[in-house]
């Protein structure tokens, strides 16, 4: 059984088509991302497969349950994070976990110690007492994610979740949601960034103007549209000494030059960036310029487009 | 427990915050105890039913009506709150229809409408005690006014809250709704006294009905007039109320 198997699903709103027959299928245990850049219609597309809309065409089923004709049914099931902020302003966040336990009908001891363990592993315990109304946007995100924990679910969707998050606290959401799909649980991530999706995914869709651009493992989908990305950095100190720290760091070239110019190329330049920061730091020397030739989704998607278009065209 | 149980648990709990039940006897309190008492210099005393009331009992017996209106106008922006905190599109999400959704707010409006004209009750007793001649037939009456005003108030300010986008736009929408309904009405002052223009206004204001209900429940003298009066009361709020279940279900995600 699929947990998600959507076909030609559409939706119009007027005359925009936000998701123009797609077709879907993600097996259990997955951890599936759907990329796109703003206005692709991820979120249109997540609010269809969690039956908040109803789609304009196409046909729904999820969990082995058709969604269009038992949407209860499928709600009962699934947790939703969507890209909306959702929270009850004047509850403390100790509060909002353990009422969002109740609401979902989990009893009272159970719900206490689910939230305990979710302010431990989402660094919410010190906030514990704090209104929601209080907390920072990342903050209140946090909580957010981790109230979605509260329940049971066999299938949790995610609409653009670390957005507003800082690195850290990105990271440890990912790190978080990985356990989790490695413990089994299928997840359904939307995010219009490349590493993340990479990061957590089994399969990626990428989506554009409402179609499925392409769908494939991270890996694949890297050869076919990752070009790489370069990353330029300055510094003040001599070629020799540059070289040297850096010594064995992959897709990292040293040129000569008024001070050492340092070149990233690579699909996942930030990774190497880090590496590269951290050992010019411990070596002393100071970095004066950067300036990075990004290829992101966005750019991906534009040169697509312009192909497309153009090949339309002409 | 029951889906909609459990969402009239959430809205107690998101409701009944202590600034709000504060706000709720503390404003009566000063109105009835500061504006009530000050105002005997210039107000000797009400004629209810051919009975001499004090101005005090009088505005504490009206005191009850405006504060289930109060109460419940602000329980009813539960779905405006609900919308612009993406708790709407969340319990959506979540296992539970829109009619469960709709009864939960509901069941929590009257729940709230109880609750304070309970606390007026409390607080007003001793001010309007000596002209009081409750029986159990008047009790009867005074709790149906108590809900059925909730349910008008309360699907009143779900019908604003459905209908308007802007925070402006609904503030001045709501708070106008409030002073008008809340001072053209039999709450602070008789309708006799008014001028005839006016009186008769009072007339065109279902709080005036609730108020008139809940002071004919406490000083005694049910008379025809007051059924009428609850009847008109009762269509009123039923008809706000499928009107505001149909807009609620069909809120936009
Ligand atoms: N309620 C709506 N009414 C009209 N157009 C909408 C509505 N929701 C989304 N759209 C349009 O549908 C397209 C996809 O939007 P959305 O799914 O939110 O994209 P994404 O989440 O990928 O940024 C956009 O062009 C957006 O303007
Ligand atoms: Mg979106």
């Amino acid at each position: 059984m699929k947990c998600i198997s959507a076909a030609a699903l559409s939706k119009a709103y007027g005359d925009t088509r936000a998701v123009d027959r797609i077709d879907l299928n993600v097996e259990p245990g997955q951890a599936f991302g759907f990329l796109g850049s703003n206005g692709a219609g991820k979120s249109t597309t997540i609010k269809m497969l969690t039956t908040l809309i109803r789609p304009t065409s196409g046909s729904l089923n999820i969990l082995g349950v058709d969604a269009l004709r038992e949407p209860l049914r499928v709600r009962r099931r699934i947790g939703v994070v969507l890209q909306q902020p959702s929270y009850e302003p004047t509850l403390s966040v100790e509060r909002s976990l353990t009422k969002y336990g109740m609401m979902w009908g989990v009893p009272g001891d159970e719900s206490r110690r689910r939230a305990e363990r979710l302010m431990r592993d989402f660094g919410l315990a010190d906030l514990r007492k704090k209104r929601n109304e209080d907390l920072s946007i990342g903050q209140r995100r946090r909580v957010q994610v981790a109230r979605e924990f509260m329940h049971d679910m066999d299938l949790l969707f995610l609409d653009e979740p670390t957005v507003g998050l800082d690195p850290a606290a990105r990271r440890e959401l990912l790190d978080y949601l990985k356990e989790k799909a490695a413990s089994g649980l299928t997840i359904f991530y939307t995010t219009h960034i490349l590493s993340e999706a990479d990061y957590l995914c089994d399969n990626i869709a990428i989506i554009q103007k409402g179609r499925i651009l392409a769908s494939d493992t991270p890996a694949a989908l890297k050869k076919r549209l990752g070009r790489q990305k370069t990353i330029t950095l300055r510094t003040n100190a001599d070629d020799q000494t540059v070289a040297t720290a850096l010594a064995g760091i992959p897709d990292c070239v040293v040129q000569t030059g008024m001070g050492a110019s340092i070149t990233i190329e690579s699909a996942k330049p930030e990774h190497i960036l880090m590496e590269v920061l951290s050992r010019l730091r411990k070596n002393g020397i100071k970095m004066r310029e950067i300036s990075a030739e990004a290829a992101t989704l966005e750019d991906i998607f534009l040169e697509t487009i312009r192909d497309a278009s153009g090949s339309e065209t002409g | 427990m029951h889906p909609v149980l459990r969402l009239v648990n959430r809205n107690l709990t998101v409701s009944l915050n202590p600034g709000f039940l504060i706000w709720q006897v503390l404003f009566p309190l000063i109105y009835i105890f500061v504006v009530g008492f000050a105002y005997t210099s210039l107000i000797p005393g009400v004629t209810y039913n051919g009975e001499h009331v004090t101005y005090p009992a009088f505005l504490a017996t009206g005191m009850i009506g405006f504060n289930i209106m109060n109460s419940t106008l602000v329980s009813g922006l539960i779905i405006w709150n609900d919308r612009r905190h993406g708790m709407f599109e969340q319990i959506m999400s979540g296992p539970y229809t829109r009619m469960q959704y709709v009864l939960a707010n509901i069941c929590t409006i009257g729940t709230v409408g109880m609750i304070s004209a309970g606390l007026i009750v409390g607080v007003g007793y001793p001010v309007f005690q000596e002209s009081a001649e409750f029986t159990i037939y008047t009790i009867p009456l005074i709790v149906f006014a108590a809900v059925t005003g909730s349910v008008l108030f309360g699907s009143l300010a779900s019908i604003i809250s459905t209908r308007l986008t802007s925070s402006e736009g609904f503030n001045v929408v709501i708070n106008t709704t409030f002073i008008f309904l809340a001072f053209a009405s039999t709450a602070f002052y008789p309708a006799e006294g008014a001028p005839e223009g006016l009186g008769a206004a009072f007339y065109f204001n279902p709080l005036t009905y609730i108020v008139d209900a809940i002071r004919a429940g406490i000083f005694g003298g049910i008379t025809q007039a007051v059924f009428v009066e609850m009847a008109a009361l009762s269509a009123i709020a039923a008809t706000l109320f499928v009107v505001a279940a149909k807009m609620m279900t069909k809120v936009d995600l």
